[in-house]
Parts: C-alpha cells; structure tokens; sequence
C-alpha cells in the first residue's frame, strides 16, 4: 500500500490515481483545503508540497506520494490566536475575509511565496496570488494582511 | 439558572423606505410564538440566538457587537447562535441587508432588557434601589461605590428565569457605547476561518453518508426521454442509480465514484428548441415586456418636455452576470425515523424547513435546517432545490446523502442577476437642470420585485414616469446583490453624466444641481472629497467617474479612476461615501463596501453569461472572469451615517453606483460613452 506524509504523520491511501483533494477532504478528514472549481483556477484547494504550494484538485496522491504534505490543519496548532502561524494572525489582524471559504488556499497561496521570497514587491504579491480568487472581494485587505506577514517574519517575531 | 429573554419575531424597526422594502423584508412570521433571543448563564456568559446566516457579511461579529455593549460584557463573553431552526427565532431569510437593521435592533432590546432584569435582580441582592446601580463589565455595581457589587453569575443562582423584552427599555445612545462603533479587527470567527476550523456545508461528513451526482441535462428544460443506467451501476464504488419523478442520481460510496457514475449514465435529452440565445436578448426583453408598474409618477410629463431646451433619449442594456460564489452549493440529508436533518448552505433555513415539510407531508417540527458557515451567496443562495433531491434520495438509501455542485452546475443551476433593458427619454434646461424624466425598464424574471428596486430617480425632475416591465427570462433569474437596484442605477447615473456632457458640466455640479435632499447632496459632497475629485480628467492618459444611489435605505456615492489601454480598463482607485445610518461595526460595513466595490467591478467591466440554444457557454472560471487581485483597486470608504439615525443596511449599497462610475471614467478615458455591460466587450 502507498503512503504519504500529511502534516508530519505517515499515512496509508488505498489508491494511488486518488484525486488529492478528495483523499484529504473525504480520507483524512482534512476539509481546510476547499472545493471551489476543479480546474485549478480558484486556489481554492492550495496546499504544501515540500513548502510550495499546490492545487490539490489537479493532482493525484500518488504524484505526491514522495513529499510532504502540508494543509492548513498542519500549519499551526491554531488554538489561540499566539498560537497561530504569523500569515493566520496577519490574515485575523487585516480582517482579510469575509465568507472565508478562499482564505485556507490564500493563506496557503502565502505561505509559499514567503518560503520563496521573505518580503515580496507589490507586484510579487500580486503575481503569486492572481491564481486565487476571493469572490467576497477582500483583496485590498489580503494584499496588506501579506505585507503584515512579510513584516513579522523579517521584524524576527520569534 | 439561566436569564432567558423572549420575544416575537415582529421586528419591525426602523421602517424601511421603500414599498419594495417593506413588502418584500416585512419580517413576520407565520405562527405567533414566542422565541428566546437570548441568555445569560449562570457562569456569565452570554448567548445570542438569530435565525441570520453568516455568510461572509460578518454578522456573527456584528450582532455581538451590538448584545455586548447592551449588556456590558466583553465581546468575548457572547456566544451566538446562528441560522439552525431548532434554535433560533424564525426568519425569513438573511437578504436585504436587513440582519443589523432589523435582528440587531430586536436583540438591543433584548440585551438591554436582560441588563436592566440584572439590575433590578442585584438591588435586591445588595440592598441598594435600583437607580443607585449601573452594570458594568459583566457586574452590577453601586454608581457611588463601583467596589459595592455582584457579578451577573452570582444573580442567577436559582430557578430559570424568563423575561419578555421589554416594550421600552432603555437602549444606550451612541454617544454613550464603548463596544458599538468600535473598530473590531478581529472577527469573532477570525481563528476558525484562518485554520480551516469552520465548516461550510462542503464540510459535512455524517458517518454512513453516501455521495450522490445528480444528472442533469446539456440544456435548461432538457428531459430525459430514456435512461441506461448499467454502466454507472456497473463501476464498482457505485451503490446505486435512482431514477424517480425526473429525478436521476448515482449513489456512491465516494465523491469520485458518484462523479464518474454520472457521467457514465446513458440518458437521450429531449431540449426544447426554441429558447432565446444571448443576442437575442435586448429584443426579447422589449418584446416580452409586461405588468408595465408605474413605480414613480409626479406632474405632467408632456408639460415637462414642452418646457426642455433639450431632449436625450438613451438605452442601457445589461446581460445575465452569475453570482459565482466560492462555495459550490452543497447540503447533507440525514433521516431518523421520520425526523429530518438538512444541512445546507441556504439564506432562508426556515424556507427550505417548510418545503420539505411539505414535499415529505411531515410536520415542520420534524424537520431540522443546519445552517453551517457560507461560503458566499451574495442573495444567489436562497434557493436550494438540491436539500429537496438530498432528502428524496437519503430516504431511499436509508443512509445520509450529500449532494454537492461541481463549479459547472454551480454556474449552470444558479440563478443569475437579471438580464435588462433600460430606455430613458430626459428633459432638461440649457443649465442642465431636469424638468422631465421617463423611464421604462424591461427586467428578466418572474419575481415582479425584480426590476423594481432603485427604479425611483433621486433628482428633482418635476415631471416624471418611471415603469417597470416584467419581461420573460430564459435564464434562471433570482436574487443577486441589490438585485435591480444596481442596473436600474447604472442606467440612470450614466443618463446623467450625458446630461452633464450635453450641457457641458461637471458631473459632480450638475447632479447637485438637481437634487434637494440633504442626505444625498452630503453623500455625493463626501464621495467627492474622500477621493479628491477634480473633474473628469484627474491625469494624463486617466478619466474619472462619479455615481450616487440608494439602496436598502442606505445613501452611497462612489468616483473611480481608470486608465484605458487596448482591451483592458485598470481601475486605479476609488473613493467611496457611506450613509447608513449609525454604524455599529465599522470594519464590518467597510469591509463590505470594498467587497461590494470589486464585485460591481466585475461586473461592469467583464462579467456576462452568455447562453445559446439552453445552453449556458461560460460555466466555468476558464471562461467566466471574476476580479482577481490584479484587478483590485485602492479602495478608501468613508462612513458618514449620523450617529443618531437607526442603521440601515451595508453589505449591498456599495454595487450600486461602481457600474456607472466606471463607465463615466471610460468616457472620460476614451470619448467613448458605455451604455451596455460588460465594458471590455464594447471597448
């Protein structure tokens, strides 16, 4: 049987053509990551792979079965808002949502280009998020919750 | 003990402008009964009860907002409870940004009736009369002597106690809150949101459930002439296929099997021909125009054109656009015996309680409505047929049943902003001052309330007729953000920037010049300020627009600034005014005001549904664009409600104006006048 790693714990999945949503929604029981299109045009599914993100509606488990997983259940124990990852609590502090149902894939979606880039240009934010949508349109707010993101982790908030 | 404060749902405060705002949001409820709006525990901690949904407008925060400061507690000691019919009160629905106005209003009440039944319960208590005692921070406490004092828990050591609220009580001024009016920036579901915590109705996974696709036909009216069923039944996952009174869905055992097996169901469709396609549109709205309303009727039109220096005539056509919320409809179907539990992502929980009482001829009590988090819905999410096909298809297979929209049948099984065509013929002096006005305005839908929402002109043209024409809709067409408000709107301020252009004024100038009413002169006056208007040309190669309106009793004026290059229009920023009254959450109503700005800049500029034959051609984000953050501008909103005047709606005001703002800074961008949406069609 195949196994994957899903937030640090070793996992079996009984299919390796499993679409990858699907065995993280409906296998694991992880919902964070979100439905929204199917096509890889929302990002409302984004995850981590070895720390870049992923549109997890486009791919298979076993595409994936080498790397680890991460979802927005695994960033942080999330508990307390202290608890939180620095991209949750500047995305909290921004109010960057409304219905919410975007902002796992968003926050993802940062996560990732903070591990490739520690303070992105405007422009770079753009970029790296055009791929997700937010229909609420909270835009303005996510582009300064990301700032704030950037901010804290250069500032060494430890 | 617990304190519980009960009330009827009559909530009928304040009244709402419009006949359409009070036929349509005339919050009563069928049965009188008496329902319990909120309590206080006896560890303290607060609870509100709200038959509202929560789907994005951040009611949640809101409304405790509102029962915090009432009470004197913290925003963290309230817990509410939202859209679940075996526990709230019964509503309507969560449309018409009435959830601040109306619920929030009736749970004030209740709040401050809990906070005087506290006082009077800790004169006792402390043996001290009852106008000696304030409460403060979750205490009653002596005014002279603020150590002197009782906690609420330590009051409701005891047997339960229930209050009526009180016809009068006395509800704090705004110039006396510490909670309301304050900025919250932390939502009360900030943390649920940002961890993946908060369940949508996609979420739901009772044990046992079975996933169910639903097939359904190529077209809008398709029927199935014959169904081979043996390939689905044949894939190894599927449980079975259920073909009963038009209905045919695959039972799986998981989402993939369900999807394939729907797929793999031979059905021969008979589409009836015939069904207008999307450029037949403009005609066909005239054509089958009817129930001609007179929404707005004062002098003597032909009078009214006699006097005009000058006549314009001008037709505004706007296509179907799709609410596209982020969050597919999806709803779970549980049977017990003869009780019902539904899921479901719906604004109207107690809606879809009564129509699945009366499919299943079971008693409303049996059924139980869930309303989870909402991922979107923007008055798209009131209809929820598929909790109908759930409970149907949950009962055959004795075992829970989740149906759940691909984003093709979220596009295609919506419902849609209506289609219109809106032709206005003015009258006006050489000054540009209006002397005569008439509409007549052809909206798609059946719904009569459709077209006829901000269909009233806010200028004082003396001589007006304003109908609203019923037309036939080949589309679903259904509720949508401000519904016709945003299109009657559109017409009507682009109509005025014509004028203004025909007479050689400035927008700003020659609206003021036609209007009286205080309330919308300072908005627009504001708008003007906050984005620092300075005419239509604010730069080089840049244009700028302004529009105003109404809408649910809300005043809003919005200027944008755009630069037009090739087939792209940037939208660089926008300065917005906001007058709803008193405003209890500000981060909530600004937060709606930005969302409502980008989602009528979706509109406005690339937004259509283009159908052909029954066929619905654009039902997917590939070839439906929604704004994205590259197309998001600086939005700056100022909020200029005046404190003492009763909160009228925030979460829809804010579409209204963008549209014509935008195509007012095209024309300024360009030369070119844009009467029809989407712009980027047109460029």
């Amino acid at each position: 049987m195949l196994t994957v790693h899903v937030n640090g714990e070793e996992r079996d999945t009984p299919r390796a053509e499993r679409n990858l949503l699907s065995y993280l929604r409906f296998d694991l029981g992880l919902t964070g990551a979100k439905y929204g299109c199917g096509e890889g045009l929302c990002g409302a599914c984004t995850v981590l792979v070895d720390g870049q993100p992923l549109r997890s509606c486009m791919t298979t488990v076993g595409a994936v079965a080498g790397g680890d997983i991460t979802t927005i259940e695994g960033l942080s124990s999330g508990e307390t808002f202290e608890d939180l990852h620095p991209v949750q609590q500047a995305f909290v502090d921004e109010q960057a949502m409304q219905c919410g149902y975007c902002i796992p894939g968003f926050v993802m979606g940062t996560v990732g280009l903070l591990n490739r880039e520690s303070s992105p240009s405007t422009a770079q934010i753009r970029e790296a998020l055009a791929e997700h949508m937010c229909r609420c349109g909270t835009y303005q707010r996510i582009e300064r919750a990301v700032e704030r993101a950037a901010q804290m982790r250069s500032g060494g908030a430890s | 003990m617990t304190l519980s404060i009960v009330g009827d749902v009559q909530v009928g405060f304040p009244a709402v402008r419009t006949g359409y705002g009070q036929q349509t949001y005339g919050n009563t409820s069928p049965q009188v009964e008496r329902y319990t709006w909120l309590t206080v525990g006896d560890d303290g901690r607060v609870t509100l009860f709200a038959g509202k949904v929560e789907y994005g407008q951040n009611i949640r925060t809101g409304l405790a907002v509102e029962v915090a400061d009432e009470l004197r507690v913290g925003l963290d000691d309230v817990d509410v409870v939202l859209g679940d019919t075996d526990r709230v009160p019964w509503d309507m629905g969560t449309f018409g940004s009435q959830s601040t106005a109306r619920v929030g209003w009736q749970l004030r009440k209740a709040a401050a009736t809990a906070r005087e039944t506290l006082i009077a319960l800790g004169a006792d208590h402390l043996d001290l009369p009852a106008s000696d005692l304030e409460a403060r921070d979750g205490r009653v406490i002596s005014k002279h002597d603020p150590a002197r004092g009782v906690d609420y828990a330590a009051l409701l050591e005891g047997d339960p106690r229930v209050e009526e609220i009180a016809e009068r009580p006395a509800v704090t001024p705004s110039g006396e809150w510490s909670v309301m009016g304050q900025t919250h920036r932390r939502r009360l579901d900030g943390l649920d949101r940002v961890t993946g915590r908060a369940k949508y109705s996609q979420d739901i996974q009772p044990e046992g459930m079975l996933f169910a696709t639903v097939v359904r036909p190529p077209a809008y009216g398709g029927r199935a002439r014959s169904v081979d069923p043996a390939p689905a039944e044949a894939l190894p996952s599927v449980v079975s296929v259920v073909r009963e009174d038009g209905l045919i869905a695959v039972l799986a055992e998981d989402d993939e099997a369900a999807a394939l097996g729907a797929r793999m169901v031979q059905v021969d469709w008979e589409i009836p021909s015939g069904q207008p396609s999307r450029w037949d549109m403009p005609a066909h709205l005239v054509e089958s125009g009817t129930e001609p309303y007179p929404m707005h009727e004062a002098g003597d039109l032909d009078e009214g054109f006699r006097q005009a220096d000058h006549i314009l005539e001008s037709t505004y056509y706007l296509p179907y656009i799709a609410p596209a919320p982020m969050e597919p409809r999806a709803t779970v179907a549980q049977w017990e015996g003869d009780r019902l539990t539904v899921w479901a992502g719906t604004q109207r929980p107690f809606g879809l309680r009564q129509e699945l009482a009366s499919i299943f001829g079971i008693d409303e009590s049996a059924v139980h409505v869930i309303a989870p988090e909402i991922g979107g819905g923007f008055g798209a999410k009131s209809p929820y047929a598929l909790a109908h096909d759930a409970a149907r298809l949950a009962r055959i297979a004795g075992r829970p049943v989740r149906i759940a929209f691909t984003r093709a049948e979220e596009m295609m099984w919506s419902n849609f902003r209506p289609s219109a065509l809106i032709q206005i013929k003015s009258g006006f002096t050489s000054d540009g001052r209006l002397v005569a006005w008439q509409s007549d305005a052809y909206h798609s839908g059946e719904r009569v309330m459709i077209g006829r929402r901000g269909a009233e002109t806010p200028y004082d043209a003396g001589n007006v007729r304003s109908l609203v024409y019923r037309s036939d809709s080949p589309l679903p067409s259904g509720s949508y953000r401000s519904l016709g408000a945003a299109v009657n709107h559109f017409a009507r301020e682009v109509h005025m920037d014509e004028i203004a252009e025909a007479v050689g004024k400035d927008p700003v100038e020659l609206r003021l010049h036609n209007l009286s009413e205080p309330r919308f002169r300072r908005v627009l006056e504001q708008a003007a300020e906050e984005f620092g208007w300075s005419g239509p040309h604010p730069a080089e190669g840049r244009g700028a627009g302004i529009a105003l309106g109404i809408d649910v009793g809300s005043y809003v004026a919005t200027a944008v600034e755009v630069s037009v290059a090739g087939r792209e229009v940037r939208v660089h920023r926008v300065g917005a005014a906001l007058d709803c009254g008193q405003v209890v959450n500000p981060e909530g109503a600004l937060n709606q005001m930005e969302g409502s700005i980008v989602m009528g800049l979706g509109g406005a500029l690339f937004e259509a549904s283009d159908f052909q034959d029954g066929r619905l051609l654009n039902a997917s984000f590939a070839r439906y664009r929604v704004p994205r953050i590259t197309d998001a501008p600086r939005i700056d909103v100022r909020l200029i409600g005046d404190p003492e005047t009763p909160s009228t709606g925030a979460g829809e005001p804010g579409i209204v104006p963008i549209g014509a703002a935008i195509s007012g800074a095209v024309f300024a961008a360009t030369g070119v006048r844009h009467r029809e949406l989407p712009i980027l069609r047109h460029l």
